[in-house]
């Protein structure tokens, strides 16, 4: 074994350790950041089986592969993430727009009374 | 023009930071119709301009975009029973005067909504010319991303009856709401028609209004809608 794959599983182990703690209601998610887990460990200490399953593709290197999906990834990521901020600005968006409709003013009148929840 | 008062049609006027020109443009419209002001979150005096005059004035507590004010205009006309709604931009390059020319057409041809549009004939525009070719190429951009192809997709003097407004939802909170409603109008099979209007480029409207670079920006938030509509 050499020095970078012992950085790179104490990592990968640390990481899913944390994610493990932050999202352990669920036993699917559990499930899933075990073999995230696993796989990357696996890849780590193979790294030549990234070539083989590369070749396999068509693609000439493994490192080319683990590019290509990873962008791939992370461009889903981004989406989802974008779905959810979309969501969140709806969700304020309409906490605000409830709330100033309750305080609509009429400025005519003197001490500018508010309606009142009911128009 | 013989102008009739009715506060049954409620004028929305979506604001933000125009403390210069609110009154007199609200002052206006007060004459013949009810008006409601929605601040989205002005950071200047705009309230205290309006204070005095019979105006609905709802704020905003945070900054949402004029999509969102229109909306929240809207909602709160159809809780006040309006029978036809107007969308009019607050900076005063809109003509007061086309309320009524709208209206017209729009019982006229029994249309659910009628937009205003600055390159029908009939309408006067003093449009600075690198302007109009960004509308131009709006123009078709909106047609895409709508399925309608009007003269003129980003005006924002819109009138339209009850029942439409209560069909138009908009969620587009920025500048894509304009398609937003194009979207809305073709999906509910609303009958729509253009009425050419006047604008007024003021020096004013011109440094207040929407930038030519903006349109990029606009452009992003339309692809955005479509991908998540």
């Amino acid at each position: 074994m050499v020095p970078i794959q012992i950085v790179l599983i104490s990592a990968v182990v640390f990481i899913c350790f944390y994610m493990y703690l932050r999202l352990r209601s669920n036993l699917l998610d559990a499930a899933l950041i075990f073999l995230f887990c696993a796989g990357a460990i696996f890849f780590i200490l193979f790294p030549n089986t990234t070539t083989e399953i590369a070749q396999w593709l068509g693609v000439k290197r493994g490192i080319n592969l683990v590019f290509y999906v990873t962008i791939f990834f992370l461009f889903f990521l981004i989406l989802k993430l974008y779905a959810r901020i979309r969501r969140l600005e709806k969700k304020f968006t309409d906490m605000v727009r409830e709330k100033s409709l309750d305080k609509a003013e009429d400025l005519s009148k003197e001490n500018h009374d508010t309606y009142g929840g009911a128009v | 023009m013989l102008s009739t008062v009715d506060k049954s049609i409620f004028v929305i006027v979506p604001c933000f930071n125009e403390v210069y020109i609110i009154r007199r443009t609200v002052e206006l419209l007060l004459q013949n119709y009810s008006v409601i002001v929605v601040d989205d979150a002005s950071t200047d005096d705009t309230k205290q301009k309006l204070v005095g005059l019979e105006v609905h004035y709802i704020k905003h507590f945070a900054n949402l975009g004029q999509g969102a004010a229109i909306q929240t205009g809207i909602e709160f006309a159809l809780k006040k029973r309006a029978e036809y709604i107007v969308t009019f931009d607050a900076d005063g390059q809109h003509d007061k005067a086309d309320i009524e020319k709208m209206l017209e057409v729009l019982k006229k041809d029994n249309a659910g909504i009628v937009f205003g549009s600055r390159f029908l004939p009939g309408s006067t525009t003093n449009m600075p010319a690198t302007r109009r070719i960004v509308l131009k190429i709006a123009r078709f951009i909106n047609y895409l991303a709508s399925g309608m192809l009007l003269s003129d997709a980003n005006n924002g003097l819109r009138v339209m009856t009850r029942k439409t407004a209560e069909k138009i939802v908009i969620t587009e909170n920025r500048s894509s709401h304009n398609a937003q409603v194009q979207n809305l109008v073709k999906l509910n099979n609303l009958k729509y028609t253009e009425c050419p209007v006047n604008i007024s480029y003021s020096e004013y409207s011109r440094k207040k209004g929407v930038k030519n670079i903006n349109s990029i920006r606009i452009l992003y938030d339309l692809i955005l809608y479509k991908l998540f509509r």
